[in-house]
């Protein structure tokens, strides 16, 4: 029984402070996963705990599988545990006073459901999370990993209309982290259910959503599908957070549809790609990923000359820096040979596609 | 070579203090023979466990063994209700001014108990008390009886409820929220998360809280002294003290009863500390939780006026019939008409008080022993911790465990073990100011070394080594390092001694003369000549001194010494 979630317009007001959710919409259809992307303090936990019901929003919609849980305008709150979803929280919020099956069938306990199905229930939860030897044991004799497996089948054996995950990987060890993440995406596309899930890590957001919201002081920035956050990002802000670290200062000179054309200084032009509308003259930011600098292979219309700073082998990849229309890039290079020396002057070439040119609207801080 | 002079010294004030004392009361206990007129060497050759066993079979002592069992354990349920209702309330729910309830909550804790028993008489009473006099004025049959085992337990659990407070209150804020909030989210309705979640994670803490209130129960003399009295209702401190007061005194069985309350309490006290020690669910190292706070809805005036009526009945009611019977000539109320009818008060109780010479002589007494046990303790604190927390000496550990030992021996045992250990040598300590002094810095000892500690366990081990590697010796650099830096807490600790020796009365039971007479011993004489008005007027007095020290030690040591205030009852 999976079902869509529907926000509209949500706000919260704390106390104090600017408000931490600032009118924020998005849906999630049935069976999809969703990631909101975001900076720590950005607004994240307060979105997914005001659709838990664990936080009062103080203003908008929410609903789910179409029936409106809290409106503040309308006097609307439905309590968390009439709201039929599950949670998984970042410290695993397993109750240690408990064995492993006695945490996985709380939940059961508190609905109608006969001893028997309940105890089928709990084995299947615990294999889905591979758990099954160790129904009997105490929860605190488990490691990060096992505990929040178990987290995991608690929020899914009573088979929720949806699931909400709050950074459930971000208290483990980075191995660890990589082999939940995959198998957490598996089991979450195996019962199919609905989820809402909450990182600030793009890796594990990439790996794991259907579609990636970013968010920043409270408000979502974008909504799309990994591919487009990726390759078309909305902003300047979404660019550099999902690792277009890169960022040029020029003047639109010429503009036809996709393409732009952006004078960078002293009369060096280049063809940028264009999400957005742009005028001839206005000034913009252009984004670029270190990935996509290609250092000594002139190719098509942007190849420019630039001097490579200072070199960092790692591997399978070597980071340089290079000074390019006075400026300092990062570019990155695959392969496990450095092949640039520190000093020399080589051609770089910028594909178009890869130059996102976006309004300048003043200085934007980086979080 | 110094070294080993310093743990030996130690060792040799420890034994004296501490030890020493103890022997004599097992000795008393084993024997037949009085201290006074014997003589230790005979006492020594009447040694045999026939004596003990004797009061083991005497009924009376299985009597008060028994009421002593009841009246705690009930206490106790009353205690734990109350503590957690409250901790809950202030730390898990948005009840209007819980900051208020909290601070004023913990107040009982600053009560004698003897003051409190006093105040509680004159509402509880059967024949004279306000209660039932107001209960007549409204024309209803309702009766109360104070003087009863249930009066004993309503009484204990409402003055020894922050005990468990301060355990529960503490664990929960120290609980991760999100632990209740899958509960809640797991369609577990507020209720049931409290019983399925919270309480079974804060078990260790309410346990703890429980032993901790029944120990302190255990040693309490006040409030029992007053409201048993009456219908002759021993509890094992009360017996003791008979036992001691009968002619001839029987040193012996009161040797051998204080040996039971003394091993009782050490049971518990060595169960409370396992529990302590054991894994605690709840504590998160280092971790800060923002306050989770249960929105009650209406419900929250009705936690707000379950509080204010904790207050009315363990502060205001026997605030105001401890001032209604210290300024009233006679005690006697017709009605309603006659308790504001002013011709009524007077100031004659007060006079009454100070006319006798033996009053400012027993609060000179008080402030004098108050003022040894502060500068003694303190010292010899300072030097036991400081040994145990800053050197390496061999016998440390042995210091550590003599020093703590006291927790286990209620007041009034370390005052029987004190009249055995000096009664029985002539030209000695007894009768002297400084048997009371050092009963009071071996009885209080291991709160004192407890607080000192904390002080020192913040001075970083680095800034002593510092002046070492400068070329400072052992004594000049705790003469010029840590003693500085060590003494907002050494303050505090003498500050927290002189309150509590000042207000001490199970131990002063048995030590003092009529030389040597205390506040509290004096209050207690009061309250058994009968007079309830000089009573009330001296309770009232001793509490406002008491206020004010307690008020000056807190403002001395930004809150360290009330926690302390606390532990030691
Ligand atoms: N209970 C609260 N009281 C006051 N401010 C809060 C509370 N919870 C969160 N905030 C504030 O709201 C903002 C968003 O917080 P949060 O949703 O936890 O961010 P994220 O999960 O994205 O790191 C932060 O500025 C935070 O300080
Ligand atoms: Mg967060």
């Amino acid at each position: 029984m999976t079902a869509t979630l529907e926000v509209t317009e949500l706000r919260k007001q704390f106390a104090i402070g600017r408000p931490a959710i600032d009118g924020v919409s998005f849906s999630v259809p049935a069976g999809e996963i969703v990631v909101l992307l975001g900076p720590s303090g950005c607004g994240k936990t307060t979105t997914l705990r005001c659709v838990a019901g664990l936080e009062h929003p103080t203003g908008g919609e929410i609903s789910i599988s179409g029936k409106v849980v809290s409106s503040p305008e309308r006097g609307v709150l439905v309590p968390p545990r009439s709201r039929d979803l599950g949670m998984v929280f970042q410290s695993y919020a397993v109750w240690p006073h408990m064995t492993v099956r006695q945490n996985v069938i709380y939940p059961l306990k508190h609905r109608n459901i006969s001893r028997a199905d309940a105890n089928r229930k709990v084995e299947e939860a615990l294999a889905l999370v591979g758990l099954s030897e160790y129904a009997d044991r105490p929860v605190v004799a488990l490691s990060g990993g096992q505990m929040q497996r178990v987290a995991l089948a608690r929020s899914m054996v009573y088979r929720p209309q949806l699931l909400l995950l709050d950074e459930p990987l971000s208290n483990l060890d980075a191995k660890l982290r990589l082999r939940l993440r995959d198998d957490l995406r598996v089991i979450l596309k195996q019962t199919g259910m609905t989820a809402l899930y909450v990182t600030h890590d793009q890796a594990e957001a990439v790996v794991l959503g259907d579609r990636i919201g970013v968010m920043r002081n409270g408000k979502l920035l974008q909504m799309d599908s990994p591919d487009a956050i990726y390759n078309r990002p909305a902003d300047l802000f979404v660019a550099n957070f999902t690792g277009a670290t890169n960022e040029l200062a020029g003047t639109l000179v010429t503009c036809n549809g996709q393409y732009g054309v952006v004078d960078f200084g002293d009369g060096r032009q280049g063809e940028v790609a264009l999400f957005h509308e742009l005028a001839p003259d206005q000034k913009v930011r252009v984004a670029l990923r270190p990935e996509n600098i290609a250092i000594g292979r002139p190719n098509g219309v942007n190849t420019f000359s630039a001097k490579v700073l200072d070199r960092r082998y790692q591997g399978t990849q070597t980071a340089y820096g290079i000074e390019l229309f006075g400026k300092r890039l990062e570019a990155i290079e695959l392969g496990t040979a450095a092949r640039h020396q520190v000093g020399v002057e080589a051609p770089v070439s910028l594909p178009r596609e890869c130059l996102w040119a976006y309004r300048d609207s003043g200085p934007v801080s980086h979080e | 070579m110094f070294t080993g002079l310093w743990v030996a010294a130690l060792l040799v004030i420890l034994a004296f203090l501490v030890i020493y004392p103890v022997l004599m009361l097992l000795l008393g206990a084993l024997t037949d023979t009085n201290p006074v007129v014997d003589g230790l060497s005979r006492s020594l050759s009447h040694l045999s466990v026939a004596n003990f066993l004797t009061v083991l079979a005497n009924p009376n002592v299985g009597e008060a063994l028994l009421n002593t069992l009841i009246a705690c354990g009930g206490g106790t349920a009353i205690a734990v209700a109350i503590g957690l209702f409250f901790s809950w309330i202030v730390v898990r729910t948005n009840t209007p001014f819980k900051g208020f309830i909290a601070a004023a909550s913990i107040l009982p804790l600053f009560a004698p108990p003897l003051v409190a028993g006093v105040a509680w008489a004159i509402l509880g009473s059967p024949k004279t008390g306000l209660i039932n006099t107001m209960f007549k004025w409204i024309g209803s049959d309702l009766r109360v009886d104070l003087y009863s085992m249930w009066g004993l337990v309503f009484v204990f659990g409402i003055y020894y409820a922050p005990y468990v407070y301060m355990f529960t209150a503490s664990a929960l804020r120290n609980m991760d929220p999100s632990l209740e909030e899958a509960a809640e989210i797991s369609g577990a309705s507020a209720f049931s998360t409290l019983f399925t979640v919270t309480f079974p994670l804060i078990m260790p803490a309410i346990v703890s809280g429980m032993l901790l209130s029944f120990i302190v129960m255990l040693g309490i003399y006040g409030i029992p002294a007053v409201l048993g009295a009456p219908t002759n209702l021993n509890v094992l401190t009360t017996y003791i003290f008979k036992l001691t007061n009968w002619s001839p005194p029987l040193y012996n069985t009161a040797a051998a009863v204080a040996i039971i309350l003394m091993v009782v309490t050490g049971l518990l006290v060595y169960l409370q500390q396992r529990v302590l020690s054991g894994r605690s669910y709840t504590t998160v190292a280092g971790k800060a939780f923002r306050p989770r706070s249960l929105d009650l809805g209406p419900w929250r005036w009705f936690t707000f006026a379950i509080g204010m009526l904790y207050l009315l009945v363990v502060v205001v009611l026997p605030s105001l019939a401890l001032i209604v019977a210290a300024f009233r000539k006679f005690m006697f109320i017709r009605d309603v008409a006659s308790l504001f009818d002013m011709r009524q008060y007077s100031l004659v109780h007060f006079e009454s008080i100070f006319d006798n010479p033996l009053t400012m002589r027993s609060i000179y007494n008080a402030v004098e022993v108050g003022v040894i046990t502060a500068v003694v303790g303190g010292a010899l604190a300072f030097a036991i911790g400081y040994t145990i927390h800053r050197t390496r000496v061999a016998g440390r550990g042995t210091i550590d465990l003599i020093s703590t030992l006291p927790v286990a021996i209620p007041g009034l045992v370390v005052g029987v073990a004190y009249l055995w250990a000096w009664i029985g040598i002539p030209g000695g300590l007894y009768g002297t100011i400084w048997i009371l002094a050092l009963a009071f810095i071996a009885r209080f000892m291991p709160d004192t070394v407890k607080a000192l500690s904390t002080s020192f366990l913040q001075i970083h081990r680095e800034l002593e080594e510092a002046a070492w590697v400068c070329g400072k010796g052992m004594l000049g650099t705790i003469r010029t390092i840590v003693l500085p830096l060590a003494s907002p807490g050494v303050l505090a600790a003498m500050t927290l001694l002189f309150v509590l020796a000042i207000r001490e009365l199970g131990s002063s039971l048995f030590l003092y003369t009529s030389n040597t007479m205390v506040m509290s011993v004096l209050l207690l004489d009061y309250y058994e000549g009968g007079n309830i008005g000089k009573t009330a007027a001296f309770s009232l007095v001793q509490t406002v001194l008491l206020g004010v020290l307690i008020g000056g030690a807190n403002w001395l040591s930004r809150g360290a010494a009330q926690g302390n205030v606390a532990r030691t009852g």
